[in-house]
């Protein structure tokens, strides 16, 4: 067993139940209207490394039955024993064990089919990813197209800066990753204060998508 | 890991695991007035006291199988005194006493300052070794008043001979 550091450690929520039930409310909200930026009510002290939002995302998600996956940054920072204290979650070495995954800004995301996807009896059991992203702006030029259930028409989302997924680009690998329903991953994207949900069912079309 | 911590060797340097095993059992009459303000106000709560049980194991004989002998009702919390980078103090206490968590953690806090150790040594580690150690007697004796003394007669060995005689 190793001792955690605790001196610089942050608080969590200061009211444990009411803080996490407002921000399971705003990830609810998020995952029912994908690319809907929803910002995060939140007054945890979250670590220095990774998005706040990401932060209390996790803080109000995690207990100790789940499992965690850290970016290489993140899991050399504050933001693993910060989690570990509050939630008593499981930190795991490889992305395809993990429950929840959460990948730091700059850091590079695993491939979108390394994680757990689940199984056609069990779909729930594949990994919920956070994945930090610059900024989220609705609406813009450069946006995504996401259609699918939740959205009424289309909804349009501009994702700055989202961490590179190995070779092939995001949009692809979630293509696939949204053909392979019921199984499949689902993502909030976070900036430091919003989160966008993308769950599995949410279709993205970019329009560099016909270029490439 | 089994640790004696009610037999403290003398001169060795206080360490951290054995004031935290005194203070969870420390009474809190003692600990109330020892801390003086440092009880009085509110400290940074990183995690709030709460209540929970935790399964105790235990092995036979202190070396065998291990088994799980029952949940206790414990109360841990962990808090800092000072700014960010200060020292935390973390208790775990057996019972309900929100109150007891605290100020045993807030012991802890203080205790790992090397200023107020030796201060807070005399004036509250070692009252409280003294409670436990009386606690202790007072129990020992007690359970010796009920004590009984079973004696067997043993026979001696010429004895087999002597009652061969008698028949």
């Amino acid at each position: 067993m190793t001792a955690l550091d605790l001196s610089t450690l942050g608080a969590g929520f200061s009211d444990e139940a009411l803080g996490s039930q407002s921000v399971f409310r705003a990830a609810l909200h998020a995952l029912s209207h994908p690319g809907r930026a929803v910002t995060l009510p939140h007054d945890a002290q979250t670590p220095s490394r990774g998005h706040p939002a990401s932060a209390a995302l996790l803080l109000a998600l995690l207990d100790p039955d789940c499992t965690l996956w850290l970016s290489p940054s993140l899991a050399g920072s504050d933001a693993a024993a910060w989690l570990r204290f509050h939630t008593g979650c499981v930190l795991v070495d490889t992305p395809v064990a993990a429950q929840f995954a959460w990948v730091a800004q700059g850091d590079e995301c695993p491939r979108l089919g390394s994680f757990a996807q689940g199984s056609d009896a069990y779909p729930d059991q594949s990994t919920t990813c956070v994945v930090d992203v610059v900024a989220l702006d609705e609406g813009g030029t450069d946006a995504w197209t996401l259609r699918g259930p939740g959205i009424r028409d289309s909804a349009s989302i501009a994702v700055v800066g989202l961490p590179r997924t190995g070779a092939t680009a995001f949009a692809a690998q979630w293509r696939a990753n949204q053909e392979a329903f019921p199984r499949g991953i689902d993502v909030f994207l976070a900036s430091p204060r919003q989160i966008v949900g993308l769950p599995r069912t949410t279709r993205i079309e970019t329009h560099m998508a016909q270029e490439a | 890991m089994f640790h004696a911590f009610d037999t403290e060797p003398a001169g060795r340097p206080l360490d951290r695991a054995q004031w935290m095993a005194t203070l969870a059992r420390a009474p809190l009459e003692l600990l109330e007035p020892a801390l003086g303000t440092h009880a009085q106000g509110t400290p940074q709560w990183l995690r709030a006291p709460e209540t929970g049980l935790v399964m105790v194991q235990g092995r036979a004989g202190g070396s065998g199988e291990r088994f799980n002998l029952g949940e206790v009702t414990v109360t841990r919390c962990a808090l800092r005194l000072g700014e960010v980078g200060s020292a935390v103090g973390v208790a775990y206490v057996m019972g309900r006493s929100h109150r007891h968590a605290q100020l045993a953690a807030v012991a802890d806090a203080l205790l790992q300052d090397p200023a107020q150790q030796p201060l807070l040594d005399t004036q509250l580690l070692a009252p409280v070794r003294r409670h436990l150690e009386l606690q202790r007697a007072q129990r020992h004796a007690s359970a010796q008043s009920s004590k009984v003394e079973f004696f067997t007669v043993a026979r001696e060995a010429g004895d087999t001979e002597g009652e061969a005689d008698a028949e």
